[in-house]
């Protein structure tokens, strides 16, 4: 189909201006985590796009190496920080697939209406903000504050809804068939699920795993409240790299931003096969 | 031991009745077709048969044992499914070997097992594939083979030809019905294409409406419909029925059409039947049996359909409807006014508002 030049050039500017939106500012953030201060700081008067003396300093901060010609102690560097965020994410994640994913198939299988479905749903339609005020206050009589443990039960918890509507729907779409074939050739229920189904489901499992973890790891808010000190995460640390003297620390943060970005885009890479290819199963639809 | 009897057995969902008491007997080596449109309640027999679904009433006996709550499992039927269910993550090889392997055999037996039937199947260079990127076709063979090779006594096939290519479909016929006489099975086929049914099957339970409408061997089926539904659904296209009223006239018993006219007289053996009835009724006689002829009933061609070996003449409309198939060209056009002579002998009279035919002797 021939197209006329002014729609063509207009196509191609919206297509920029998305671009733009998404990839300007971590543009800015990979460029700011290498700039030296004089490059970043508020006060600064060499604001570049690229830096022009480029830098690790940064990263030494964050990590405790140097205080980056900075008149700032930091109580603790990025490392914890970094653990806990991964810690709590990756078991958050686990728990919310793993109940998730029981529940779907449970639900798909051998359930009946749409209550239960749609009441899990709702749950996520809930803001986190109007219960986390007393989830804090019942993790702290349980003593679960500050720990990544408490953190990641509670995104298991937050996340499960997402899993589980995923997964419901994936398990809706494979036929049922494929597994009574195998109860018919005198496979056990449990046998199954776990032989046959969960295999079949490799990809669809590793995208909503992946939908699920960037949910846990980006968290703000639920972090914020429910740890102190210890085990605070990487964007909960973040927030604290500020002084008085100087401001926001937006180099640090870059740096920090550039490290977060890491684990999320590893993993999407590793299951990009499984995002682009889809649900593709052995059997036709009808 | 392996004779199937399906005794009174009912299957209702929610309120909507699938199978309304169905009692079927199909015999120890049998190749039986359930036979209907779609809906017919023809796959939830099935189901019941293989222990997917419970029965809402009724038994399903397997030589003289009562399948009742025994699951899928342990009633030892092999089953093929419409959509191949095959399990995609595994190798053409593991498939095939999930049977045996499922029941305990050694490697040394499942290698023999999966060998013989892959040779059988044609899928021996195909063994170490992975599923998911074989054709329609192969899955088919697939699924075949993988039922086949616990070499059961009962053998289930819901449809497993309809989503494969025609020039396939031929041959699987074939191999379907080789693979029986080997094994000497008892196989129940599901379908709803009548040219499977009539030509692997021993006899043929045609289905509408959850009900069973007539069980016999093909050709019983074909010439002697039991009523309405199955002179029309067996044959392609199906019979012609026409409705009018039984008259005498000095030739004997015919049957007043109407504006059609009357038939030429009915055959001796049909007579007390149709002199008993009642009212309207059908009468009915095969498209491939019309022969143009000099007198018999004139109606006007509305379409004529040439499709190589044969000529599909449709004549009038509405209720007077009547199809005629030649084997050669018969040079009509539409618009044109034919004269078709129903067959003297192989004619059958239905009852108008029963719909059930009227033979000798009932």
């Amino acid at each position: 189909m021939k197209r006329s030049v002014p729609f063509e050039i207009f196509r191609y500017a919206a297509i920029l201006a998305a671009i733009a939106v998404t990839l300007v500012p971590i543009l800015w953030m990979v460029s700011m985590a290498f700039k030296p201060i004089g490059e970043w700081s508020a006060t600064g008067t060499d604001l570049t796009w690229w830096p022009k003396h480029p830098t690790l300093a940064n990263f030494q901060f964050v990590f405790g190496e140097s205080t980056n010609d900075l008149i700032v102690a930091l109580d603790h560097t990025a490392l914890k920080p970094i653990l806990s965020s991964l810690l709590s994410a990756v078991f958050g994640t686990a728990i919310a697939m793993s109940a998730g994913t029981a529940a779907a198939y449970g639900l798909s299988r051998f359930g009946s209406g749409q209550n239960l479905p749609l009441a899990l749903i709702q749950l996520r339609l809930f803001p986190p903000m109007a219960v986390m005020i007393p989830v804090m206050i019942m993790w702290s009589f349980l003593n679960f504050t500050d720990s990544w443990w408490g953190l990641a039960l509670v995104y298991g918890i937050v996340t499960l809804p997402f899993a589980f509507w995923l997964m419901k729907t994936f398990f809706d779409d494979m036929p049922r068939e494929i597994e009574e074939a195998a109860l018919v050739e005198g496979c056990s229920r449990l046998r199954v699920f776990t032989r046959i189904t969960l295999p079949m489901m490799r990809a669809p499992l590793a995208s909503a795993a992946l939908f699920v973890f960037i949910l846990n790891w980006s968290d703000y808010l639920i972090a914020l409240l429910l740890t102190t000190r210890e085990w605070v995460t990487i964007p909960v640390y973040m927030a604290s790299l500020s002084s008085s003297m100087t401001g926001q620390l937006y180099g640090a943060k870059a740096a920090l931003g550039l490290i977060a970005a890491v684990p999320p885009v590893i993993m999407g890479i590793a299951i990009q096969r499984h995002l682009v290819r889809g649900l593709t199963f052995g059997a036709l639809k009808q | 031991m392996s004779a199937i009897h399906l005794k009174n057995l009912v299957k209702k969902f929610g309120d909507f009745t699938a199978l309304k008491t169905m009692d079927l007997e199909i015999a120890d080596g049998e190749f039986m077709a359930l036979l209907g449109p779609s809906g017919c309640g023809k796959s939830t027999t099935m189901n019941m048969i293989a222990g997917m679904e419970e029965p809402t009433g009724g038994k399903i006996l397997f030589g003289e044992r009562d399948m009742a709550g025994v699951p899928m499992g342990r009633r030892g039927v092999g089953f093929v499914f419409q959509n191949y269910a095959i399990f995609t993550h595994m190798t053409v090889r593991q498939n095939l070997a999930y049977g045996p392997r499922m029941r305990g055999a050694g490697k040394a037996e499942i290698d023999r097992r999966v060998g013989a039937i892959a040779k059988m199947l044609q899928l021996s260079p195909l063994l170490d594939r992975k599923a998911d990127r074989l054709s329609v076709n192969i899955l088919q063979r697939v699924a075949i083979g993988r039922s086949a090779i616990m070499e059961r006594a009962i053998f289930l096939l819901d449809e497993p030809l309809s989503n494969v290519d025609a020039a396939f479909r031929a041959v699987m016929r074939t191999e379907l019905k080789q693979l029986q006489r080997q094994f000497k099975q008892t196989m129940v086929y599901v379908t709803h294409d009548q040219l499977e049914a009539m030509t692997m099957a021993d006899r043929i339970a045609v289905m509408d409406h959850g009900v069973l409408q007539q069980v016999g061997t093909p050709l019983e089926v074909y010439n002697n419909p039991a009523n309405v539904f199955v002179a029309r659904f067996i044959g392609a296209p199906g019979m012609n029925l026409l409705k009018g009223r039984p008259a005498e006239s000095d030739r004997g018993l015919v049957i007043d059409l109407g504006p059609l006219g009357v038939t030429p007289p009915l055959p001796e053996q049909l007579v007390p039947a149709v002199r008993a009835a009642r009212g309207e009724v059908l009468y009915g006689f095969r498209p491939e049996q019309v022969t143009l002829a000099a007198r018999g009933l004139s109606i006007l061609v509305s379409f004529v359909e040439r499709i190589g070996a044969r000529t599909i003449v449709h004549l009038g409309e509405g209720e007077s409807a009547v199809k005629a198939v030649f084997e050669n060209d018969v040079g009509l056009s539409i618009g044109e006014t034919a004269i078709v002579a129903p067959p003297a002998s192989s004619v059958r009279v239905f009852d108008a508002a029963s719909g059930l035919a009227l033979r000798a002797g009932g």
